[in-house]
This record gives structure tokens, sequence and C-alpha cells, in this order.
């Protein structure tokens, strides 16, 4: 018995030592979580029960703002446009993005693999309101290089950022346009790490590049699809710099951002308080949204 | 003579199969050089509008490759007309000072999840990844707020404190501390190591390439960013790149066109060629975000 007190003696010690330690260690990220997350979430949630626009006084409406949110037809209409771009941004994403990681994959010289990775990947790096200038003059109607060329082809000139069929997929394609070379990079790194024995077992097995491909390399490539679904899809609700620089969110909220709309609330028009409330809905969309991906993931992923 | 044929035949088949790949190789560098071509040619387009003597030859109907002319005063007017040199800067700042304080916010708090029993661990860790939900863009306006009661919009500070904490730098890190062998810790705790030096002895020199993932990935984020600068400052000289090229595009500019794809130039070329630098870095950065997660 005697022998085994010091051992308990040093593992107490260890425990005080883990936790005076752990104060040291999260103290920097606590502070400035609370600062900068805690507060200003608890603070969203709070001014959305207010009525302010800055220079009166706020007046406590209670659940008023959400009340005017449901029978506002613009949110109606901005959180359609946005579901719209972010599912057809994320679709292009994950599927195209699966398609050209394959192909770029297969057996070629090294200098054209690595031309082809840094093109797909440096519109990335570039700032949305460059990319977004840049294909405002691309895409002008009158004197736009894009209706030049179709033309040739006999395609009538298309209003790209004027027409409210084509705004919004303006905006998809050139915020896919941007960030396809992400989906591809992260694909290639899913790619690379299946073992190759599970190919090779495949092709013993007599399975053709299909086969192998849709019972080899998608379920083991299940979880990177899950990380790009997740990750596109928060960041296509997050959807601002391509409207505002091409479209200004219109014609009309055709190509509007949830974003757009609660930016202009809250800086165009001073309502901060709605400005919140649609902020607090943006924020339960994306929780909802999240936690639904996990939940069905777990049907379809396969972790090896 | 007769027992050659079948040699043949199978000869034959052997091509017809060698060529048929040939032809699906060739194919497929077709299809990547397509969409390799459509994602660089509105890049060489900009550049070459910025070396365009007017509008009319940035414009010019079919465009050729090099412009008629080529002048490189625009960039001198773009200069003129907005404080460009400002903005770069400003990004430089706020980018950089984000990126260091994620990196010691991160790393810190990663080492307590991934090494060190305290209660309540489990619940904190929870709470960090319930965040990871709640991008910034949600609490902008309580953001702005209290920046405006510290007196510190129109400063670069309201652009730097809010973006402190990362949880994705957290779980990042966490994942990558938790990939390290245990023994490592040990073999320092019995050399009478504690914690702190653990970190900053043992678990960080191991970690270079995860921290430079993440400051890549947490640099290129804040560089870029359009909605908090705009929310934040309202005077042109403390404004980063993005809102400036928007300034130099909109408010300031004065017809010219190509003046605007001067600006665009001069925000893309550094990024190309810090771009071309670090590619490997950035491409692995990538690739151990998307495993790790």
């Amino acid at each position: 018995v005697s022998t085994n007190l010091p051992i308990v003696a040093t593992r107490s010690t260890a425990r005080n030592r883990d936790r005076l330690a752990a104060v040291g260690f999260l103290a920097p990220s606590a502070a400035s979580f609370v600062l900068f997350v805690l507060v200003p979430t608890i603070g969203v949630i709070y001014l959305s029960l207010f009525d302010w626009n800055l220079i009166s006084n706020g007046r406590f409406v209670g659940l008023d703002n959400f009340a005017k949110l449901i029978s506002d037809k613009r949110l109606w209409a901005v959180y359609g446009s946005t579901a719209y771009m972010a599912i057809a941004i994320l679709t292009i994403n994950v599927v195209i993005g699966l398609g050209l990681a394959v192909l770029l994959e297969t057996r070629m010289p090294r200098i054209l693999r690595t031309t082809f990775r840094l093109s797909y990947l440096f519109p990335f790096v570039v700032s949305a309101s460059a990319v977004a200038l840049i294909w405002r003059f691309l895409l002008n109607k009158d004197f736009g290089v894009l209706n030049y060329w179709l033309g040739l082809v006999h395609v009538p000139r298309i209003d790209w950022l004027g027409a409210s069929a084509w705004a919004p997929i303006s905006v998809i394609v050139v915020n896919s346009w941007k960030t396809l070379g992400f989906s591809i990079l992260v694909y290639v790194a899913g790619l690379r790490a299946i073992p190759a024995e599970y190919h090779e077992a495949a092709i013993v097995d007599g399975a053709g590049a299909w086969g192998r491909f849709r019972h080899v390399t998608l379920p083991l490539l299940s979880p990177t699809v899950l990380f790009l679904i997740v990750i596109n899809t928060i960041s296509a609700f997050q959807l601002f710099a391509e409207p505002r620089v091409l479209t200004q969110g219109g014609p009309g909220d055709a190509s509007r951002s949830i974003v757009e709309y609660m930016y202009d609330a809250a800086f165009q028009s001073f309502q901060l308080g709605y400005a919140s409330a649609i902020a607090v809905t943006l924020m339960v969309v994306l929780i909802v949204l999240t936690a639904l991906q996990f939940a069905v993931s777990r049907r379809w992923t396969f972790y090896s | 003579v007769r027992a050659a044929a079948p040699v043949d035949a199978v000869a034959y088949h052997d091509k017809v199969l060698r060529f048929r790949g040939r032809l699906a190789k060739l194919g497929v560098i077709f299809v990547l050089a397509i969409a390799a071509i459509a994602i660089a040619a509105p890049f060489v387009w900009i550049v070459r509008g910025a070396l365009s003597p007017n509008d009319g030859e940035f414009f010019r109907i079919p465009p050729t490759l090099f412009p008629d002319d080529p002048t490189l005063d625009n960039f001198g007017k773009a200069l003129a007309k907005v404080p460009f040199a400002k903005f770069v800067l400003n990004s430089l700042i706020v980018a950089g000072t984000i990126t260091i304080a994620q990196l010691v916010t991160c790393s810190t708090a990663a080492y307590a999840f991934a090494r060190l029993r305290f209660r309540g661990r489990d619940v904190l860790f929870a709470i960090v990844i319930v965040s990871l939900m709640i991008p910034i863009q949600v609490t902008i306006v309580p953001l702005f707020l209290v920046m405006a009661k510290l007196h510190l919009t129109n400063t670069l500070w309201s652009l730097i404190l809010p973006p402190v904490f990362s949880a994705f730098g957290i779980f990042f890190l966490r994942q990558h501390f938790l990939s390290l062998p245990r023994e490592l810790d040990e073999a320092a705790t019995i050399d009478g190591a504690g914690h702190a030096r653990i970190f900053f002895s043992v678990l960080l020199p191991l970690s270079v390439g995860a921290l430079a993932t993440l400051g890549i990935i947490s640099f290129t984020y804040w560089w870029n960013d359009l909605l908090m600068p705009l929310v934040m400052i309202n005077d042109a000289a403390t404004q980063t790149l993005p809102v400036g090229l928007v300034l130099l595009a909109g408010r300031f500019s004065t017809g010219s066109l190509t003046t605007i794809a001067a600006g665009i130039t001069m925000a893309i070329v550094p990024v190309l060629i810090v771009f071309l630098l670090l590619q490997r870095y950035i491409v692995q950065s990538i690739a151990q975000a998307g495993l790790k997660l």
C-alpha cells in the first residue's frame, strides 16, 4: 500500500500542473473568444429584439423584428437567390472539382501537372473584388469579350449582369471560377491518400476503370466529399464580394446574397435591430445545415 | 506463314489498344488545358488592358495577345488617383498581424486541448466546434458597435482584433498535435521539462509545416476580405486593397478603364510572385487542411 502512495501523489501533482498550465495556455484564445465571439453573438441576439437606427434610442420590441422578417417578401426572395447560388456553387465545386482532380491524377508529364495545378489554384489567392472587377469587364453586354465570342457562334448578346435570369448565373460562374482550384487540390490530396493496394486488388478482381472509381475511389473519398460540402456550404452562404462588385445584388434581388441584404439593412438604412434579426436567421441556417450534413453523412461516408 | 497470323492479330490488337490509350491521354490533357486556359486568360487579358494606351485598344475586338503601342502610363495614373501604396501597406499590416496573432492563440489553445487534462475540457472544445459555424458576417453588427464604442473604427485595429480568435485554427492545430507521439512529451517530462518547455521546444519545432499551413490560409483569407474593411473603415487612407480597388473602379474613377486595369494588375502581380515562390507550401497547406479535418 505504502508503495502506491508516491504514485498517487505524482498523479495528483500532474493533475494540478495540468490545470494550472491549462489556464495559461487557454488565456489568449479565451480572452479573444469572449470579446470577439461570445459577446458579439449574445449581442446580435440581444440587438435583434430592438428597433434601433443609431440616431434615436433603441426601443425593445420583443420578437417584432422576426415577425416582420416572416412577412418580408424581400427576405424570402434573397434567401431564395442565396440558396440557388449556394447550391450551384456547391455542386460545381463538388462534382466538376472531382472530375478535374481525377483527370489531374492520371499519368502525365510532371511539368504539365504542376502547370495545371498552379493555374487552377491561382484565382483562389486573388482577392474576390479584383476577380469580380475583371469579370465585370468580360461580362459586359456591349463590349465584353464573352459576348463577342458567343456572337461568333451566332448566340445573341446576353445581358450577363443586368438580366435577372443571368445575373445569379454570373455570380455562380465567377465564384466557382475562383474557388474550384481549392476543391480540386483537396480532392487530389484525398485521392493520393487512397492506398494503391485497394486499386490493385480491384484490378485483380477484374474491375474496370469505372468500377474502380465507383467501388474503391468514391467510398474512400467520402470524408473528403463531406469536408468539401461543409466548407463550400458555409462559404457559399458568406457570399458577399462577388454580387456586391458584379451586380450590386440586382436586378431586383435576383443575385443578392443574404450577407449583402444584412449589410444594406445595417449600414445603408441603419436598421441595426432588423439587420441583427437577419444575422440571427443566418446563424440558425448555418448551424442547422452543418448539423444536417454531419447527420446525413453518417449514412454514406466511409472512414477506413 | 499461317502460324504467324494469330501473332499478327494480337500485335494489331495491342497496337489498337495502345493507340486508344494514347488518344484517351491526349483527351484528358486537352480537357485539363482548356480549363487552365479558361482560368488564366482573364488575368492575361487584364494585364493587356493595363498596358493598352486607351480604352479602345483595351476592348479591341477580337482581342490580341499584345496591345498596339503598349504604355506604362496607366500605372502612374492609377497611383495618382488613389493612395495605392497605402492600401497595400494597410493590407499587409492587417493580414500579417491577424496571422501572427492567430498562430499564437490557436497553437496555445490547441496544446491545451490536445495535451492537458483538466475539468471542462470537452465542453470547452465543443464550444470551439460550435463557434466554427458562426462566421464573422453573423456578428458584424455588434462587432461594429463595440469597435465604435472603443473609438477604433477607422483604425486598422478594428480589422485586426475581431479575427484574433479562430475556431478553425484551434481545431486544425489540435488535430496536428494529436498526431504527434505522446512519448516525446513523456521523455521531456522525465528530463524535467514543464508544459511550457514541451510546447516550445518539443511540439512547436515539429509543427512548422502545420503552422505554415494555418498561416497561409489565414493570411490569404484576410488579405482578400471585403466586408470588414467596408464596414469598419470610412477613410480612404486607412482602407485595404480589396476596397481600394473598388474605390478606384467606382467613386474615384474618371472614365478611363485602362487605369482600373492598371490598378487590378498592380494588386494581382505581387500576389502572383508570392504565389509562385510559395506554391509548394500553398499546395501542401490546402492538401493538409483537407486531409486533417
